[in-house]
C-alpha cells in the first residue's frame, strides 16, 4: 500500500538564506563600522592601528571562542574576567619566583582550566544553575586574584615574560638615517598568531568532532542527548573547562603586554566574551553558534572601541553604544526569527 | 473587552441557536516557500459543535490562528456577527468573544487557578488586586465545570487534565461567543472526557459555537454537529456528520480511502525469550514488575495514564533509577545504570514526548539520526567522517521513507510522522535489539500511522523485540501479540492479544481483574 504523506514542507532554501543573511548582516555590520572610521578618521585605516585592533580584539576573541562553547550548551559562564585575572597572576608569581616563563604560563592556563573544572563540576554533579555556578567562581577566583597578591601588582617579571604580548612574527626593523630604528612591517603580533590557530582549532572541534556535535545537542535538547547515550556531564565539564583554559591564556596574554601581573585585570571581559558570542549569532538558549560568527563579533567590539577612541569619544560613550549595539543586534535576530 | 461585573454563568447569548455567528472565506496564508492555506472556507453557526478535520500540516492550526488573531490572512475575509472583521492579535479577537483553548496549555504553574482565569485582566479594588472578589467569581466558573478545583490551588499542583478544565473555565469566562478547541482530549482520560463532553453540550445549548479540532474521529460522534475537512492546505468539504461515516472522513482527509488501519502481521513470536525483566520495582512508581518478550513478537503495555508504563521503560532504560529487579537480554544480565549502559547493550527508548525528549529539534536529520551512534561515524579521535555519516543518513531516510527535502533539513521543519521516523531511524542505526515504543503514533495523521505499524512489524520480523506502550486499545489489538497489562504501579495481567477483547484489558488496566492476586 502505498502511504502518502503531506507536511514536510520544502522550506530548506528558505532555511540557508536566513542562515546566510544572519552571517552576512554581521560581516556587513564589521565592514560599514571600517569604512566609517576610516572616514572620520586619517589614521584608522594604517597598518600600525590595524595592528593595535588585532592585539586589542585577541583578548575578546579568546574569551569569546570558550564562551561560544558554553553558551551551544544552553550555559553561560561569568567567571573568565576573574579567572583570567587569577591565572595571569599565577603565572606571574611562577616566573617572579623564577620557573621559566613558559612553564609559568602554562601553569596561568592550566589553572583557568581548573577553575572552568570547579564550574563544570557545580554544574553538572552539584546541580546548580550555570548562571549561579560561575558568577560564585567569578567571586572566588578574583578573591584569590587579590589575597595571593595582597592586591598588588607583581612587576619586574623580566623581558620573557612580555614576548608572548608584545613580540611580532616577521617584524621587520631597519635602522634609520638616523640611527635610529625604523619599523618597515610591524609584523604579526604573537597573540594575534594564537587566536587565529585557537579560531580554526575551535571551528574544527565544534564542526567537525563528536564533542562538537554532542555540544549542539545538548544544547537543542538536552534530555534527547541523555536519552542517546551522550555523557552530558562530561560534555558540559568539557566546554566549561575549555572556557577555563582559554580565560587562562587570555589572562597570561594580557599580563605578558603589561610585563606585570595585575590582580584587578579583566573586570566585566566576561560581558565582552559573551556580547561577542551573541552578536556573533549564538544564541543564548542553546543549540545554536558558529566560531566564525563569534570572530566577528568580536571584531565588531574591538574595532567599535579602537574607532571611537581614534574619534575622541569618551569611554562612557563608548559603553552607551557598545551597550545599544548588543541590544540592536539580539533584536535583529530576534526579528529575524520570529515570523 | 468584555468584563462583566458579576460571573454571568448560566445566562444565553444573544442571537438565535443556528444563526451564522462566523463565516471565513477565502483564507489564504503564505509562509516564505509554502503556501499553507489557499483559499479556504469555515462558517459555525451559534450552538453548533463543528469538527475541524484534517491530516497534520493540512493547515487546521493556521487557520484557527488566522481566526483566532495570532496570524494575518494574506487574503480573504473573517465576518464575525455579519461584520466583516480583521484581528490584529488574540487580545483583539478575545475582545469580542473568539476564544481558543490551545493544545500546549497557556498557563503559569506558580499562579493559583483564579490568578491564571484573571490573568491580564484582574479584578481591581483601587491600585490592588480585588482578590476576594476574583478567587469568588472563578470559583463560579470552576463549580459550573463540576470538577471540584479550588479557585485558590496553585497550577502545578494540578493534573494536566485538571489544568485543561482551568482552561476551559478561562473560556467561560470571557463570555466566549466561539471557542476554539485544539486536541482537547489528548491527554484526559475516559471520565474526563465524559465530563468535557456534557460541558460541551451545555456550552452548545446556551449558543456558543464551537470549533473542535480532534484526531479521534471515534468521538466526534458524540458531540458534533458538522465537520470540514481539509487537506494540503485547502478546503475539501463541509458535510452534516449525520449523514457520512467516519470512514468517509478519513477518506476525504487521505484523499483515498483507507482500507485498513493496520498492516497484516508478516510474524509470529516463537519460544525463543530474548528479553526478560524480573521483579522491577521503583519505590512510589512501580512494584515487582516482571514480563518477557519473545522473539519476533510485539508486546503491548496497556493501562490508564499514570498507571507505570512509561516509567517501567525509563528505569528498564537507566534514564530513571530502579530499586530492585534484574534486566536479561539474551540470556545475559545487564547492569544499566544509565542511559549509555543501556544503549551499549541494544536497548532503546522511543519517548512518548518526541519534542522534549526524543528529538534535537534545531539539529538536522542527518544529526539526530546519527546521534546515539557517533563512533560509528567517527574515528577514534573523535573527528567526524562526513561522507560515511551522510550515507548512513541518506539509507535510513530512504529505508524508512522519511520525507524531508534533504537530510541536512532541520528536524523542526519536518511533520510529526516525518520526525517519529527520524527517532526510529537513529535507533535502528545504533542496531538496537530490543526498542520501547512510547505513544509512537500520538499526535500522527492517519497515513504517517499506518507507515510506522508496518515499521514494527518489520522490526519485529526482523527478530528486534518491540514493546509498544500505547493508550489506544485499537492498537494494541490490531499490533501485539501479547499484552501487559498495568495498574497503578503493578502487573495485573498478561494477555494474549487473540484471546481478549478491549473490555477484558479495560478490566485489568482499572484494576477489577487481577491474574497474580
Amino acid at each position: 500500500m502505498a502511504i502518502t504523506e503531506t507536511g514536510a514542507p520544502a522550506r530548506k532554501s528558505n532555511i540557508d538564506r536566513k542562515d546566510l543573511i544572519q552571517k552576512f548582516a554581521a560581516l556587513a555590520g564589521l565592514l560599514i563600522l571600517v569604512v566609517v572610521f576610516s572616514m572620520t578618521s586619517n589614521a584608522f585605516m594604517s597598518m600600525s592601528n590595524g595592528v593595535t585592533i588585532a592585539l586589542q580584539t585577541t583578548s575578546i576573541a579568546y574569551l569569546g571562542l570558550g564562551a561560544t562553547f558554553v553558551i551551544i550548551t544552553g550555559g553561560i559562564d561569568l567567571s573568565v574576567g576573574s579567572v583570567l585575572a587569577l591565572a595571569g597572576v599565577v603565572a606571574g608569581i611562577a616566573a617572579k619566583a623564577g620557573v621559566p616563563v613558559s612553564l609559568a604560563m602554562c601553569a596561568g592556563v592550566l589553572v583557568g582550566g581548573a577553575c572552568g573544572w570547579v564550574n563544570g563540576i557545580i554544574i553538572t554533579r552539584m546541580k546548580l544553575p550555570p548562571f549561579i555556578a560561575t558568577l560564585g567562581m567569578m567571586m572566588v577566583a578574583r578573591g584569590l586574584a587579590l589575597q595571593v597578591t595582597g592586591a598588588r601588582a607583581i612587576s619586574g617579571l623580566g623581558e620573557d615574560f612580555g614576548v608572548l604580548g608584545n613580540g611580532s612574527f616577521l617584524r621587520i626593523v631597519e635602522e634609520g638615517a638616523n640611527g635610529f630604528p625604523k619599523v618597515v612591517f610591524p609584523g604579526v603580533s604573537y597573540a594575534v598568531i594564537v587566536m587565529a590557530v585557537l579560531a580554526i582549532a575551535c571551528a574544527v572541534v565544534l564542526a567537525k568532532t563528536t564533542f562538537g556535535r554532542h555540544l549542539y545537542a545538548i544544547g537543542s535538547n538536552e534530555e534527547a542527548a541523555r536519552l542517546s547515550g551522550v555523557d552530558v556531564n562530561r560534555t558540559k565539564i568539557g566546554a566549561y573547562v575549555l572556557s577555563g583554559l582559554l580565560a587562562g591564556l587570555c589572562g597570561c596574554v594580557l599580563m605578558s603586554r603589561l610585563v606585570t601581573a595585575q590582580p584587578n585585570e579583566g573586570v566585566a571581559y566576561e560581558l565582552d566574551a559573551i556580547a561577542s558570542a551573541v552578536i556573533g549569532g549564538t544564541s543564548l538558549v542553546g543549540g545554536v553558534g558558529t566560531i566564525s560568527g563569534t570572530v566577528i563579533g568580536a571584531f565588531i567590539i574591538g574595532i567599535l572601541r579602537n574607532g571611537l577612541n581614534m574619534n575622541g569619544v569618551s569611554s562612557f560613550i563608548q559603553m552607551i553604544i557598545i551597550g545599544l549595539v548588543i541590544i540592536g543586534t539580539v533584536w535583529i535576530d530576534q526579528m529575524r526569527n520570529r515570523r | 473587552m468584555s468584563m462583566p461585573t458579576t460571573p454571568a454563568a448560566t445566562a444565553s447569548l444573544p442571537g438565535a441557536v443556528g444563526e451564522e455567528v462566523l463565516r471565513a472565506t477565502g483564507i489564504t496564508k503564505r509562509f516564505p516557500g509554502v503556501l499553507a492555506l489557499d483559499g479556504v472556507h469555515l462558517d459555525l453557526r451559534r450552538g453548533e459543535v463543528h469538527a475541524l478535520c484534517g491530516e497534520n500540516g493540512a493547515g487546521k492550526s493556521t487557520l484557527v490562528k488566522i481566526v483566532t488573531g495570532l496570524y494575518q490572512t494574506d487574503d480573504g475575509e473573517v465576518v464575525y456577527k455579519g461584520e466583516a472583521r480583521h484581528f490584529a492579535s488574540i487580545q483583539d479577537a478575545q475582545a469580542v468573544g473568539i476564544t481558543m483553548i490551545h493544545q500546549e496549555l497557556n498557563l503559569v504553574p506558580h499562579l493559583t487557578v483564579a490568578e491564571n482565569i484573571y490573568l491580564g485582566r484582574e479584578p481591581k479594588k483601587g491600585w490592588f488586586v480585588d482578590k476576594k472578589k476574583m478567587e469568588a467569581d472563578a470559583q463560579v466558573y470552576l463549580d459550573r465545570l463540576k470538577v471540584g478545583i479550588r479557585a485558590n490551588e496553585l497550577v502545578l499542583t494540578l493534573t494536566v487534565a485538571r489544568q485543561q478544565m482551568v482552561e476551559i473555565a478561562k473560556a467561560l469566562s470571557l463570555d466566549a461567543e466561539v471557542l476554539i478547541m485544539d486536541e482537547p482530549t489528548s491527554s484526559l482520560t475516559e471520565s474526563e472526557i465524559d465530563r468535557l463532553f456534557e460541558i460541551i453540550h451545555e456550552l452548545k445549548a446556551h449558543g456558543v459555537g464551537i470549533v473542535y479540532i480532534s484526531h479521534r474521529l471515534d468521538e466526534l460522534r458524540r458531540i458534533v454537529d458538522r465537520v470540514t475537512v481539509m487537506r494540503d492546505g485547502r478546503y475539501v468539504s463541509t458535510r452534516n456528520l449525520a449523514d457520512i461515516t467516519v470512514d468517509d472522513i478519513v477518506s476525504a482527509m487521505v484523499g483515498r480511502s483507507l482500507e485498513e488501519k493496520f498492516p497484516e502481521r508478516s510474524s509470529a513470536p516463537t519460544d525463543e525469550v530474548i528479553f526478560r525483566v524480573a521483579g522491577l520495582s521503583r519505590t512510589g512508581k512501580f512494584r515487582d514488575v516482571s514480563f518477557d518478550l519473545r522473539r519476533g513478537e510485539i508486546l503491548g503495555f496497556a493501562g490508564l495514564m499514570g498507571a507505570g508504563r512509561t516509567e517501567v521503560a525509563r528505569a528498564v532504560f537507566g534514564a530513571d533509577p530502579k530499586t530492585a529487579g534484574t534486566v536479561t537480554l539474551a540470556g545475559r544480565e545487564l547492569s544499566i545504570a544509565s542511559p549509555i549502559d543501556a544503549i551499549e547493550a541494544g536497548i532503546a527508548y522511543l519517548s512518548e514526548d518526541r519534542k522534549l525528549n526524543g528529538l534535537a529539534v534545531k539539529m538536522s536529520v542527518k544529526d539526530n539520526i546519527t546521534m546515539a551512534n557517533m563512533a560509528a561515524v567517527s574515528d577514534r579521535f573523535g573527528f567526524i567522517d562526513p561522507p560515511k555519516e551522510r550515507s548512513a543518513a541518506k539509507k535510513f531516510v530512504d529505508l524508512l521513507n522519511i520525507k524531508t527535502p534533504t537530510i541536512t533539513q532541520i528536524a523542526k521543519n519536518l511533520s510529526g510522522g516525518n520526525q517519529q521516523k527520524v527517532v526510529i531511524g537513529k535507533w535502528l542505526f545504533r542496531d538496537s535489539r530490543v526498542l520501547f515504543f512510547d505513544e509512537p503514533t500520538r499526535g500522527i495523521d492517519v497515513g504517517a500511522k499506518f507507515a510506522i505499524y508496518q515499521l514494527l512489524d518489520k522490526l519485529a520480523h526482523d527478530g528486534i523485540g518491540v514493546i509498544l506502550i500505547t493508550s489506544e486499545l485499537p492498537e494494541i489489538l490490531g499490533m501485539t501479540d501479547r499484552v501487559v497489562v498495568f495498574h497503578e504501579g503493578e502487573v495485573t495481567g498478561i494477555l494474549e492479544t487473540r484471546k481478549t477483547s478491549q473490555e477484558e484489558i479495560m478490566q485489568y488496566a482499572s484494576g477489577v481483574k487481577h491474574m497474580f492476586r
